[in-house]
């Protein structure tokens, strides 16, 4: 089995993050992984995209054109992400930025507002997390509590984020 | 099961070169290796081991000259506009016999050019770059593991020949995290006997690329040159990938390779029977397998992220037996697994 | 120290220091880079450095320095000598690395290595040699060539307009904080070469008390290119190098201030 993630938006967005968190908890579960950024010259707010490959064999290209999964932080991502996944994949759109819908029918898209959802759980800066949440709650890629486990480990010092962060993720999984 | 652990391909660089005991490294800071300049800001002190940020690359590939000069393992990381200021100081390394390392993390020229990755640094990782008759031998990682293996190997090399050995990779693949096995430290380091360490009960040692007199020059050259011959002969490494009954061969190196190993396999899915050479070491080059093949009748496609630079070794290679098609990009953007397989169909 | 080195010469009071070898230089007639080469030979006998010091030599008429010393040596390119000792003495701190260096090689392509080796207070010695001239490549315009002096491609006199003004480089120096130690000695007659073998003494004993970075600069003929005859070239030095570069310390710390009374005169 494999896969082959593409989360994209801008800077800032947190686009980097779930997609480390979808390599790490796939690493702990003995899979093939590989994470590449790719993002614009700006410091801050440019273009940001990240490919993750989740496999259980020798992982051959690193850039991922048709993804299985794909997910669509602002308008720009869309216009990309919408006509390259793959027939039966996923494409998680984010509601509060994105307007327009997809005609496909050969994916199945999900429309989360994660500027409003991830306001309901107390902080609109955990957006990425209940984007993250929808793509779990879609495939069957990982698991939550594997995340979980993963943002254990990384916000370990940070009580209130990790709260935040956990609460926008299981917030984002009622998207399916 | 050995233990794995997740790293970015600069960082792999940064502890493969610590594992292979690493005593000195300087760097200046450039886009897109910052994070192996910053990784061994902090891990070198940890290690009690040398490291100095830099006033320019120049300074930095001179220091690199006189640490590895003093007998330590000893290098320096950039991307291509400051591997292209550190020529000179190659030139002299190899001029003297001073063994070191020089990680390139490629990005797009010419010029000031994109911070994306690239692979237009080819002729001048396999051609010099700098001035006179010298060679190095140039290796072309194409995942993490990679990094951290052949920058150990790197080292390894380095001290074997006496010769700068550089590590020749694309930004994509400076940036990509995945899975590393962490080597055994090596242990015992070898015996420098003509560094510099003080005339101290011995006579005095000279390091330079220098005859006081003229007429010897020629002869000091000759011997390097000799040296150069035992590394063409003994150093060729690539990797074959279901080439026992390919009637196209895909070439390519740093992550397009990866992305070349995807082609291959769909090309595979559509019953076209292709396989994937993948130089391990650009230089010296794999010519004699490539040979081979073009005399099984092959056809070959190369892959690479630049204008068209190792196509050339390849037509040195295959001559003109057989089609070559080259299938590249070039900016800073990659070269995806879809455009090889394009390239591939169309050929077969 | 000055005892004889050759047998047979019991009542000899002079002669060449230890560590030198036993080989004529490649200098020109009248040239000062012997003298200074010298120096530092008398300097490494008085303070016993032959198995620690480390001869980094340049590019220009210093390029093969360590051809004359009985000590560890080692080119370096152009302009890179400070970066190369830098990195021997963070190596090998217990090694005693100077570095000799001319004025196109030190004040003009390394004048970045020079000032970051000084502002990090590297614990090194630098030599630097100015005779206002590229003597090795036949007596160019260098970045202390003189206002009106000729050179080989300024050959009516170097003008301002054309090629600006003569670097200063110790004085720049002097306004970093890492040096320990900077001084401007000068070699048109004997009492001046006297005190340049003090500073270059000096020089050296700041590095091994393990002071910042140590610095002289030797005014130095070079009759050849300047096209004067040796002993009007010394007077020439004196009459007219010096009003431009003026003889003297730049920056002395106290820590070094203290160590002068070890130099003996």
């Amino acid at each position: 089995m494999s896969w082959e993630i593409t989360v994209s938006g801008f800077g800032g967005q947190g686009v980097l993050f779930i997609g480390r968190l979808l390599m790490e908890s796939a690493f702990h579960s003995d899979k093939e992984v590989s994470w590449l950024p790719y993002y614009s010259g700006e410091k801050r707010g440019g273009m940001c995209t990240c490919f993750v490959n989740i496999s259980d064999e020798r992982i051959g290209s690193i850039f991922i054109t048709h993804p299985d999964i794909a997910v669509a932080m602002n308008p720009a991502a869309m216009k990309i992400l919408e006509p390259a996944v793959k027939t039966g994949g996923v494409l998680v759109v984010n509601e509060s930025l994105i307007k327009n819908k997809t005609s496909r029918r050969d994916i199945k898209a999900v429309y989360v507002p994660t500027v409003e959802a991830s306001k309901e759980v107390g902080d609109e800066s955990v957006g990425n997390l209940v984007a993250l949440g929808a793509v779990i709650a879609n495939s069957q890629v990982v698991t939550t509590t594997s995340i979980i486990k993963v943002l254990n480990q990384i916000l370990s010092k940070d009580k209130h984020q990790l709260e935040l962060n956990k609460a926008a993720l299981l917030k984002g999984c009622e998207y399916s | 099961m050995p233990e794995r652990t997740l790293m970015g391909g600069n960082i792999a660089i940064a502890e493969g070169a610590i594992l292979a005991g690493c005593g000195a490294y300087f760097g200046y800071p450039i886009t897109p290796q910052n994070d192996l300049l910053e990784h061994m800001a902090k891990r070198m002190p940890e290690e009690d081991r040398i490291f100095l940020q830099t006033e320019s690359e120049l300074a930095a590939i001179n220091m690199v000259y006189g640490a590895a000069a003093a007998g330590f393992r000893s290098m320096t990381s950039t991307s291509s506009p400051g591997f292209s200021l550190q020529q000179e100081g190659i030139s002299y390394m190899a001029g003297s016999e001073i063994p070191a390392v020089i990680a390139n993390i490629m990005r797009a020229g010419p010029g000031l050019g994109n911070i994306g990755g690239a692979q237009g640094d080819y002729m001048q990782c396999t051609r010099g770059g700098g001035h006179g008759d010298y060679y190095l031998i140039t290796l072309a990682p194409s995942s993490v593991q990679d990094m951290l293996d052949y920058t150990m190997l790197a080292f390894e090399l380095a001290d074997k020949y006496r010769n700068p050995v550089l590590v020749m990779a694309d930004g994509f693949l400076g940036q990509v995290v995945e899975s590393v096995v962490i080597r055994d430290r090596v242990k015992k380091l070898p015996e420098k006997k003509w560094a510099i360490t003080g005339a101290a009960g011995r006579p005095k040692n000279i390091i330079n690329s220098f005859e006081m007199n003229p007429m010897d020059h020629p002869a000091r050259i000759k011997l390097i040159l000799q040296k150069f011959e035992r590394m063409k002969r003994n150093e060729v490494r690539y990797e074959g990938l279901e080439l026992e009954d390919a009637d196209i061969v895909l070439v390519a190196y740093g992550s397009v390779a990866r992305s070349a190993m995807t082609a291959m396999q769909k090309a595979r899915l559509h019953k076209i029977k292709v396989g994937l050479l993948r130089p391990i070491t650009v230089l010296p080059f794999p010519y004699q397998p490539l040979s081979d093949l073009a005399g099984r009748g092959c056809k070959f496609v190369v892959a690479e992220m630049s204008a068209g630079q190792m196509v050339e070794d390849v037509r040195i290679a295959v001559g003109n037996r057989n089609e070559i098609k080259l299938v590249n990009s070039w900016g800073g953007v990659p070269l995806t697994a879809d455009e090889i397989f394009e390239a591939i169909d169309l050929l077969a | 120290m000055r005892k004889a080195s050759m047998d047979g010469f019991e009542d000899m009071v002079f002669g060449k220091p230890e560590v030198m070898e036993d080989r004529p230089t490649h200098f020109c007639p009248g040239c000062g880079h012997g003298i200074t080469q010298r120096l530092i030979g008398e300097v490494l006998d008085e303070l016993g450095l032959q198995e620690r010091a480390v001869c980094v030599a340049s590019i220009g008429c210093t390029v093969t320095a360590y051809a004359y010393f009985k000590i560890d040596g080692l080119e370096s390119a152009h302009g890179r000598a400070p970066a190369v000792a830098t990195a021997i003495k963070r190596c090998r701190p217990e090694l005693v690395p100077f570095t000799l260096q001319g004025d196109g090689d030190l004040a003009s392509i390394g004048t970045a290595e020079i000032v970051h080796a000084a502002a990090r207070g590297e614990k090194i010695t630098v030599i630097f040699a100015n005779n206002a001239t590229y003597g090795m490549t036949g007596g160019q315009l260098a970045p202390t060539t003189l206002i009106g002096m000729y050179s080989s491609s300024t050959t009516g006199g170097r003008t301002v307009e054309q090629a600006g003004y003569p670097i200063r480089m110790s004085e720049m120096l002097a306004t970093l904080d890492g040096p320990s130690y900077i001084t401007r000695v000068s070699l048109h007659n004997p009492a001046n070469v006297r005190k340049a073998r003090k500073a270059i003494e000096l020089a050296f004993r700041a590095q091994l008390a393990g002071l910042g970075l140590s610095f002289v600069e030797v005014l130095s003929m070079c009759p050849i290119n300047w096209k004067i005859e040796p002993v009007k070239a010394r007077q020439w030095m004196a009459e007219n190098m010096i009003p431009q570069f003026p003889l003297g310390e730049f920056k002395c710390i106290p820590e070094v201030e203290a160590l002068k009374k070890g130099v003996k005169g």
